[in-house]
């Protein structure tokens, strides 16, 4: 039975102000990075390519009235800027805008599905082994150690041979890799979260490991997570470009950024815009991606400015 | 092994007169490893033996400088680490290892305020999160009384229940320590084991906490085992004080009595060296300053673990242990050569 | 009278942080006579240590000296270069810091540390400055000098660490010792032991020492003279015994009847200080401390009272006090 509070405070309360403006951890993180000029720029940028990869169909059939698959055998090799295709065509006589929009689904794809299953294997893996220590920790790791040490490209072989890449088996291939990071940056913070006092506390009050790991340990290395995301994304599609070019990767005639740029390679001499619009594309998402993720980490610690 | 009939209560009913909590012969050692292969390679002994008595409505005072064992004492107490021996009682039940739902049970009647105000909210949660998380465990209270509850806990402590959607990075350090003894009290406890709850707050602010927890206690009916190294805060909200040196209680007595005659000389030479804010006196105060420091909890001293720094120190000292005995009503020492 | 050997005029540091401009020392002038002992002390964010670093000129960004002077030896230290305070910075001020945990570097050894200040600034070799760093060992207490110096911080507990960064603040003999917290990180026995040293060395060496501490017991036993400081303001100065016994700020009066006292009957309940220490950016209007103060006047909300003489000895920022009310005896 509980009893009942005394209705009157036993002593006079606390007047003290309470901090000047009430935001919370996440609207502050928010506020630096919205301070960072560089992080804003790239993560526009960002925003840009997803929003152009979600609408790729309805830009098509808006701006250049084709499909990706269009061949023109009249039309092979226009110059950009000519009438009807503003990038110009490939060896196809395929519209190049076009096939770049639907590139960006694929690639963009890629990377956000392979980020989310990246982080969320990963996570989960990290914390249990951070949390419970020992054994568990122990055989995570090793495991951890195991895919990190192996040539990530034996593996995309290997798995390139066993399952035919499409755009979510590709995502999860890549994936399969890229865990092993993550799980070791979530441990390394959950290490560090663990000990503090307010899971002692939570633990004195008698709070089981469930409500431990994920309400408590999880929202402390949110942070650390969303940082290795911005960060991994750039990685997913370099990764992803560098498989198109081995053979392992989306094959034609779906187009992605890496196959786009893998093919026109022997046409680079005297049509190097077939080169330039896909590298310039993988190359402006891999910095942002990168600025926005050190922007990120910055907003989130400002100890290191 | 814990003497049974020295133990209380534990082959008849509890009474009210009967000590609240009560530990004999408790001992925590954490082992030491090192090299390639981690091996153990030697134990901290943080608690090696120790008997005492909390009487209900008490606050019993802790004191001890580091590594004297207090902070394992008071966790090993609520259960939060597992006794390696020993016995502890609640209300005349052996709980040293009590496990599930008795655990559970158990953790409704006896909770904890910590040190740092800054290290023991969730960065993450909510005011109205924290002070609920207790009521959420035990799943008392739900939907409007939930939020009623723990606005009247706010209230209690001092703070306005406005605040309730609020982060602990808004508030100031001594309305964090409230926050902590909001949750503490959430779920209605008998024994709350304050482990060091003033010692990171500004000196101005220690007496509006000191005097909050003693109005708890006084309206709520809780019995307080008070952990701190600062000596003048420890003698005004303690009833009795215990004494811990390196693992074990050197002298238990109340409050004054300790204070105004102390017989243990490591009691003596730590109220010899507490500041006292008064120029006159410190001035002209006889100074017995210790020599060396305090030894390695992971190799004691033989016999009594003092005599190393012990300005009475003789040879039986190195030979035997002194046990904690009555040097009069209600004064236990742990001294063969006891002041006078 | 001699001329003081270090004379602070109206220091102003003040910290540039994206919330707002933190008023840390908002306009603070003592003076330091060679040989005496003085002791600051205040609670958290009072401007104690921040008034400290700006004499050593080591205050981190994004802070800065915005105004007033540091006069040493007849030198204006918030004036000299970089190089030139360098010169100064261990020579003549030495300063010793609260957390012996962290103020030693763990990977050099411990007698190499404490002579480093005589290679730095006396161009001493490496092997007399070892001689006079073992010496400097052996001054300070630690048995086995010799041995204590080949070893690292690691293996030396808490006390000998801080007499370590005491006997690296002795060998050049410099003319003022700042020690910022030296003892509150240490238990009460060690602290002991540290304070002792400490005025020992003071009447050994004869140097001018700056005591920092928020714990009223150590400034009592310890300091000739006292500054009481408030939201980056000196509130109240004098000579200890004259503070103590007849404050003449609320804030010193409130501070000493709030604290428990050792030899205090514990039946009497605490007098706390109401409210919360204030908001460095945005102080309150008038004097700081009024929101407070059980001695508040109309007055104190809007005008700001100076430092002025109040009783024979002391100084102090209050209107109340400077009109002539006595505040009452504990």
């Amino acid at each position: 039975m509980i009893s009942p509070l005394p209705i009157e405070a036993p002593v006079p309360p606390s007047t003290a102000i309470v901090a000047r403006t009430s935001r919370g951890y996440w609207r502050e993180a928010g506020g630096r990075l919205r301070r960072n000029r560089i992080g804003i720029v790239s993560g526009g940028v960002l925003l840009f390519f997803v929003v152009v990869a979600l609408a790729a169909p309805l830009l098509a059939a808006l701006i250049t009235h084709t499909d990706y698959r269009s061949i023109d055998l009249i039309n092979t090799f226009a110059r950009p800027l000519t009438p009807s295709h503003i990038l110009g065509t490939d060896e196809l006589g395929r519209d190049e805008l076009t096939r770049l929009l639907f590139g960006a689904q694929v690639s963009m794809g890629i990377g956000f599905l392979a980020v989310v299953v990246a982080l969320t294997i990963g996570a989960c893996v990290g914390l249990v082994a951070g949390f419970y220590g020992g054994l568990i920790d122990g055989l995570l790791m090793r495991f951890v150690d195991m895919i990190l040490a192996t040539p990530a490209i034996f593996l995309f072989i290997l798995m390139s041979i066993l399952f035919k890449p499409n755009t979510i088996t590709l995502s999860l291939i890549i994936a399969s890799v890229g865990w092993g990071s993550i799980a070791r940056l979530v441990r390394g913070e959950v290490l560090s979260v663990r000990t503090r006092d307010f899971m002692v506390a939570a633990r004195a009050f008698g709070a089981s490991d469930a409500r431990l790991i994920f309400r408590h340990l999880l929202p402390n290395v949110l942070h650390v997570m969303i940082v290795f995301g911005s960060l991994y994304l750039g990685q997913v599609v370099l990764i992803e470009a560098a498989l198109d070019f081995l053979g392992l990767g989306i094959s034609p005639p779906t187009p992605s950024w890496g196959n786009m740029l893998t093919n026109s390679e022997t046409y680079f001499f005297h049509s190097s815009w077939l080169v330039i619009w896909p590298g310039v594309t993988i190359f402006l998402t891999v910095l942002a991606a990168n600025l926005f993720g050190n922007a990120v980490r910055d907003a989130f610690d400002p100890r290191l400015r | 092994m814990p003497d049974i009939a020295a133990a209380p209560a534990l082959h008849r009913a509890w009474t009210a007169t009967d000590p609240l909590v009560s530990v004999r012969g408790l001992k925590k050692w954490f082992p030491v490893s090192s090299g390639v292969l981690q091996r153990t390679i030697a134990h901290v002994h943080a608690v090696d033996g120790v008997d005492l008595d909390i009487k209900k409505g008490e606050t019993l005072g802790l004191v001890g400088e580091s590594g004297c064992g207090k902070s394992t004492l008071g966790r090993t107490l609520i259960r939060l680490l597992d006794a390696n021996e020993g016995v502890i009682s609640y209300r005349g039940e052996d709980i040293t290892r009590s496990h599930g739902e008795s655990l559970r049970r158990l953790r409704r009647k006896m909770t904890m305020i910590f040190q740092d105000p800054y290290a023991s909210l969730d960065p993450r949660h909510t005011v109205g999160d924290i002070v609920g998380e207790p009521l959420d465990i035990h799943r008392l209270f739900q939907g409007r009384e939930r939020t009623e509850r723990i606005g009247e806990l706010l209230n209690l402590v001092g703070l306005n229940a406005r605040h309730v959607d609020r982060y602990p990075h808004e508030f100031s350090g001594g309305q964090r320590q409230r926050i902590g003894i909001a949750r503490a009290l959430a779920v209605d406890p008998e024994f709350i084991v304050c482990d060091e709850p003033i010692s990171s707050l500004d000196v101005s602010i220690q007496a509006q906490i000191i005097n909050l927890l003693e109005a708890l206690q006084a309206r709520l009916d809780l019995t307080y085992l008070f952990i701190a190294h600062d000596l003048s805060v420890v003698k005004h909200i303690s009833n009795r004080v215990a004494v811990m040196y390196l693992g074990k209680v050197m002298e238990v007595a109340p409050a004054n009595e300790l204070y105004r005659r102390p017989r243990h000389p490591y009691t003596g030479s730590l109220l010899a060296a507490v500041p006292i804010p008064d120029p006159a006196i410190e001035l002209t105060r006889e100074r017995v300053i210790l020599q060396g420091d305090v030894a390695s909890p992971v190799d004691p001293p033989s016999g009594c673990r003092f005599r190393t720094r012990c300005p009475r120190a003789r040879e039986h000292c190195a030979e035997a242990v002194p046990p904690l005995e009555a040097l009069g009503a209600d004064h236990k020492a742990a001294c063969f050569y006891p002041l006078d | 009278m001699p001329a003081p050997l270090l004379e602070v005029r109206d220091l102003k540091t003040q910290f540039f942080t994206p919330e707002g401009v933190v008023k840390a020392v908002d306009g603070v002038s003592f003076e330091l006579h060679a040989g005496e002992t003085l002791g600051i002390v205040g609670e958290s964010g009072c401007g104690k240590s921040v008034t400290a670093l700006s004499i050593m000129r080591l205050i981190p960004r994004p802070g800065r000296i915005v105004g007033g002077s540091v006069l040493f030896e007849g030198r204006d230290l918030v004036g000299l270069s970089a190089a030139e305070m360098q010169e100064v910075r261990g020579e003549s001020i030495a300063m010793i810091f609260q957390d012996p945990m962290t103020s030693l570097n763990p990977v050099f050894r411990v007698g190499w540390q404490v002579g480093e200040p005589l290679v730095i600034h006396q161009a001493k070799d490496n092997a007399s400055a070892g001689v006079e760093a073992t010496r400097m060992l052996a001054k300070v207490g630690i048995p086995n000098p010799q041995q204590r110096a080949r070893d690292f911080p690691h293996h030396f507990s808490g006390g000998m660490r801080q007499r370590a960064m005491i006997a690296m603040g002795l060998t050049t003999t410099p003319a003022v010792l700042i020690a910022d917290e030296p003892t509150t990180a240490l238990d009460v026995t060690i602290q002991a032991q540290i304070l002792d040293l400490l005025r020992h060395v003071n009447r050994e060496f004869g140097m001018a020492t700056i005591l920092i501490t928020h714990n009223l017991g150590v400034v009592a036993g310890m300091c000739e003279r006292v500054m009481v400081m408030y939201a980056g303001r000196i509130v109240e100065s004098g000579p200890t015994a004259d503070v103590f016994a007849h404050p003449k700020h609320p804030y010193t009066w409130s501070l000493l009847r709030s604290i428990p006292r050792l030899d205090a009957d514990r039946r009497e309940p605490l007098k706390p200080i109401e409210g919360s220490p204030p908001d460095l950016i945005d102080p309150p209007a008038g004097c700081s401390f009024h929101p407070r103060c059980a001695f508040r006047v109309d007055r104190c909300s809007h005008d700001d009272p100076r430092l002025q003489p109040v009783g024979d000895t002391q100084q102090a920022a209050c209107w109340v006090t400077q009109a002539g009310t006595e505040l009452p005896r504990a």
